[in-house]
């Protein structure tokens, strides 16, 4: 589902942010991608969604080398891959479903898809009856959940999640983490950076740690 | 709601959220638009003007007195077939005694001892199709046999032509620098639109949003920013003109000076004038800000 061969991303020629780079992540599996600030963690995801290119290597999500694709295809990619951020990024200035609404009409989706998504995906994140709240109308959890029904809302067989819990307490947290578990048993590859300490030494899930640029570590059922 | 309606509702969206910036905008282009609106309607009159004293221009050929009826006919025959003459008429001794007598109404004593009307020539009086080619037919009618003298007024021929040519100039110009600044006011909104949407923006690219889709609901902006500006525009100039066309002198009423043209001549012109560069700054405008604010 997605491949790392030999990537190296240099910024101005000479700063390595990612250094020989090679990693695999199968259909459905669940891993954290951990490291210092600084390690290179944002550039791993910036490369995933073309954000930026790599320098040298090869990318497959899917199969397919990104680093081929050319421009119009880039939004495509996109699509496949969910992306839920630490600030939400929400449009505060419309309701829970009007966010959900606004992903849905991106990727161009029926009417009746439209209706039906937001239902789907709010129910799965547990937001059911809050269609018609503003996002200031909600806590900071509730707020985070709808950014991931909106992630999902698009179906993308991938997810990935830049510290979706760093705004967040650490029970909210927990039942954000919860529902990425959940999204994940229906078959959804997830990859989520974070520094929840706590949280990924109890799940004792894959974890791929970064360190200026390398990967230090690759444990299958590993923690922080 | 098709994707399209959709996106149009966000371009009406957008203007609505940045009504301050939008009232402005359509106000600095309605100005420019006004002043564009009074240079085409003196343009149009200007032309409508022009048109009218070079239709009345033509040249005057005198007949030799010996000239017989059929040479006549013959002449006449002749000049017709000639290039650019669109028309030919016949002026006897009596008809140029009265129209001699009408050029010096005011001085009659010009005229004193002139009464006999056999002294005044028999002549054809010759307009052209385009006064352009007033050389030309001039020459060729002077070939002909039995016309001993072609007249006719140069200068005011080449007055008309000048002063054609330059209001044509000088109002192309005016209108080119008018539609550049309206661009550049439109692209500035559109501009700030972006600025102010970044967030969308930067949502809608990770999502996966296709160029097409982030552009077109500012080019939507852009386009009933130019449109509405239009049809205000048009508005004001339209009554304004009425208003006035009805204390300005009209075009043909009074002999040697500037007339306006009614206002049922020139409507049309001008709203599709308008139409056509309300949507062409509001495209044009709000595409090259986008093209080049926007990280697409």
């Amino acid at each position: 589902m997605i491949e790392f061969i030999n990537v190296v991303k240099k910024y101005n020629h000479d700063v390595v942010a990612l250094d020989n780079i090679n990693l695999k992540m199968e259909k459905g599996e669940f891993a954290f991608l951990v490291g210092p600030s600084g390690s290179g963690k944002s550039t791993f995801l910036k490369l995933m969604i073309r954000e930026e290119e790599a320098t040298s290597g090869k990318i497959l999500i899917d199969g397919k080398d990104i680093g081929k694709l050319k421009l119009k295809e880039i939004p495509y990619l996109r699509r496949k891959i969910g992306f839920v951020f630490q600030d939400f990024r929400l449009l505060y200035d419309r309701t829970v479903a009007e966010n959900i609404e606004f992903a849905l009409r991106i990727i161009e989706a029926s009417e009746r898809e439209i209706r039906s998504q937001i239902k789907n995906v709010l129910e799965m994140v547990g937001l059911t009856g809050k269609e018609r709240y503003y996002p200031n109308q909600l806590s900071g959890g509730e707020q985070q959940r709808v950014a991931l029904a909106r992630a999902l809302s698009t179906k993308p067989p991938i997810i990935i999640a830049d510290e979706p819990t760093g705004n967040l307490d650490p029970a909210t947290a927990n039942d954000i983490f919860k529902s990425l578990l959940d999204i994940n048993s229906r078959g959804t590859t997830i990859l989520i950076v974070t520094h929840a300490k706590d949280i990924v030494n109890n799940l004792n899930k894959r974890v791929i740690a970064l360190d200026h640029g390398k990967i230090v570590k690759d444990e299958e059922r590993g923690g922080y | 709601m098709t994707t399209r309606t959709y996106l149009i509702k966000e371009g009406y969206e957008n203007l609505k959220k940045h009504g301050g910036k939008t009232i402005s905008t359509i106000l600095i282009i309605c100005a420019t638009m006004l002043v564009l609106g009074i240079f085409i309607i003196l343009f149009q009159n200007v032309n409508k003007n022009v048109e009218t004293v070079r239709l009345e221009q033509g040249l005057q050929a005198l007949i030799s007195d010996n000239a017989t009826v059929e040479e006549k006919i013959y002449m006449q025959d002749q000049i017709k077939n000639i290039e650019h003459v669109k028309d030919i008429e016949y002026l006897d001794k009596e008809a140029a005694y009265e129209d001699a007598k009408e050029l010096f109404k005011d001085q009659e004593y010009f005229l004193e001892g002139l009464e006999n009307v056999q002294i005044f020539p028999e002549s054809f009086v010759i307009t052209f199709d385009d006064i352009e080619y007033a050389e030309q037919v001039k020459a060729e009618v002077e070939k002909i046999d039995g016309i001993y003298k072609v007249k006719y007024d140069e200068s005011t021929i080449q007055a008309v032509i000048t002063i054609s040519n330059i209001a044509n100039v000088f109002l192309l110009g005016v209108g080119f620098v008018l539609l550049v600044v309206s661009i550049f006011i439109i692209s500035n909104t559109i501009k700030l639109a972006v600025y102010s949407n970044k967030r969308e923006i930067f949502i809608m690219r990770y999502i996966g949003a296709t160029n097409k889709f982030i552009k077109r609901p500012f080019i939507v902006e852009g386009t009933i920013m130019g449109l509405l500006s239009a049809v205000i525009s048009f508005i004001i100039i339209s009554l304004a003109y009425v208003v006035l066309y009805a204390r300005l002198p009209h075009v043909g009423s009074t002999l040697g000076v500037f007339g306006f043209v009614p206002y049922s001549t020139l409507w049309y012109q001008v709203l599709i004038a308008y139409l056509a560069l309300g949507l062409f700054i509001g495209l044009f405008g709000s595409a090259i800000s986008i093209k080049r604010y926007l990280k697409v």
